[in-house]
């Protein structure tokens, strides 16, 4: 192993180090009673339960606006195409707190489309409905990035070649094109719903109830303190890491290998 | 018969040109790169419009069709085949499409004909590159097409591949009684496959005639360094210094 080598993989270990300790780091001092206590609780199970479900609608949405967006980026050529694409990236740049207040500052009650949402009994603040909208607000661009790498990378002649043999553009679309690019936009959503699961600043602003388990670690932290934390941030952690590792598994089980089969 | 007349200006590029294709025959586009002979294929394929000009097909005028209603099919050097489908699904795609018109059984005969009954599991990444191009070929054929049009199919091949695949070319062409427009920059699949050669150098037609009247045509030979080597391997064949 040559010297440059070797002070890669140091500096790469620290930086795994850097990744992981923490995260193990909540597990030493933790009793196992105390961890039973918390699977036990009601309110964590709930938590969680508002948690997993705001996050899978908000990927819903975001699967349904954003695999159009990514397409059109892809596949088309239209004015001020590279401005979209940055825009699409904002929310990842603005701090969370700020798309909470923004969020809750258009979807608020006085508002048109507040008014609007309300005409059909939905409202944001405070509801199941504001934890979606926060969630999707910061994970949207992670759907529509990965639209736009999974619909880049399908070859043009694949889909001239459908047409010519007597396809139609939707036949085309539904048939060619979104199959192959689907395991790139499934990654994508894979990240959004564990954006999702991992946000706070936007709905402490718009939806602090109902409480989601990333409020309740919060809400723990801030009126008990580090110890009465550690055993929720520890479910929490591995419920998550269970449903992120799951979901990239079955992706690359069921669509990703399609795609990929090696003589 | 396959009548094209169109114009096309680029950003830096202008195609003109003006032919016919007669029906049943093999008829091959030879041309430098760049010449425009893939943008060619592309406007009768229906993928690019052109500024003015017409694409017939017989006695119907193809022009403002969609590429799927032309009764053209087009393959690319890529060859197109879907790598999500296994062959089966392949060759299945076109008759799904044309299932009003088209006899299931006709796949049971191409099947057959192309030897592809062990391949038929398979998926196009775990074939070879001549079993892909067999792949490719009954897939057009199953489309029912009434004009085929190549672009470049045999150009990434290796030698030997290449002139089998020439070889059943020209024997499925017979077989199936298809009318093909090749196009390749190529003089040997030109001088083994052509029927008729079409020379295309920079956007416009300098050449269209039996491949035997383009060695006598020296003007058109000397414009080339395709056309030179086309004529050189031609010679050769003639003389029989040359056999595949």
């Amino acid at each position: 192993m040559s010297r440059l080598n070797k002070a890669f993989v140091i500096l790469g270990g620290i930086g795994i180090a850097f990744l992981f300790l923490p995260i193990f780091h909540i597990f030493l001092n933790l009793s196992f009673q105390s961890l039973l206590n918390t699977i036990k609780d009601p309110e964590v199970i709930n938590a969680i339960f508002t948690s997993l479900k705001a996050a899978f609608f908000a990927v819903l949405l975001s699967f349904a606006l954003g695999v159009p967006i990514g397409f059109l980026i892809a596949k088309t050529e239209f004015p001020f195409k590279k401005f979209l694409e940055t825009c699409i990236n904002l929310p990842i740049a603005i701090p969370h707190v700020a798309a909470g207040i923004a969020l809750l500052s258009l979807f608020n009650s006085k508002t048109l489309v507040g008014r609007l949402f309300q005409f059909f009994h939905i409202g944001f603040v405070d509801t199941i409905y504001g934890v979606i909208i926060a969630m999707m607000f910061v994970s949207f661009s992670f759907v529509v990035s990965a639209s736009i790498v999974g619909f880049s990378s399908v070859d043009e002649d694949l889909e001239l070649v459908a047409r010519s043999l007597g396809a139609s553009p939707g036949y085309t679309f539904f048939k060619v094109t979104l199959p192959l690019a689907f395991p790139s936009i499934i990654r994508g959503c894979v990240l959004a719903f564990a954006r999702s699961l991992s946000e706070v600043g936007a709905l402490l602003i718009i939806a602090y109830y109902p409480k989601t388990a990333q409020i309740l670690v919060y809400e723990r932290f801030e009126e008990y303190g580090l110890n009465a934390a550690r055993p929720i941030t520890a479910v929490v952690i591995v419920a998550s890491l269970f449903i992120f590792l799951t979901l990239l598994y079955l992706n690359y089980k069921f669509f990703q290998k399609r795609t990929d089969v090696k003589g | 018969m396959l009548k094209v007349k169109a114009l096309k200006r680029l950003k830096d590029f202008f195609l003109d040109v003006e032919f016919e294709v007669k029906k049943g025959s093999y008829t091959v586009i030879l041309g430098e790169s760049g010449a425009g002979k893939s943008l060619t294929l592309k406007i009768i394929s229906g993928f690019v419009k052109p500024d003015s000009g017409k694409i017939v097909l017989g006695n119907r005028d193809v022009s403002t069709l969609p590429p799927e209603k032309r009764g053209v099919v087009y393959l690319p050097q890529s060859l197109g085949l879907f790598p999500h489908m296994s062959v089966r699904d392949n060759l299945v795609f076109p008759l799904k499409l044309h299932k009003n018109e088209l006899k299931k059984d006709l796949l049971e005969k191409v099947v057959e004909e192309f030897g592809l009954k062990g391949l038929l599991g398979r998926y196009p990444s775990q074939l070879s590159s001549g079993e892909k191009q067999r792949v490719a070929l009954a897939r057009a054929i199953l489309a029912n097409p009434k004009v085929l049009l190549f672009d470049e199919p045999l150009s990434s091949l290796d030698f030997h591949i290449k002139v089998k695949l020439m070889e059943f070319l020209k024997t499925f062409k017979n077989t199936y009684d298809l009318t093909i427009l090749h196009v390749t920059h190529d003089p040997l699949e030109a001088s083994y496959l052509a029927e008729e050669v079409i020379v295309l150098s920079k956007g416009k037609v300098v050449f269209k005639g039996k491949p035997e009247n383009l060695l006598t045509s020296g003007e058109v030979v000397n414009s080339s360094e395709v056309v030179r080597a086309f004529k050189r391997l031609s010679d050769l064949v003639n003389k029989g210094s040359l056999s595949f």
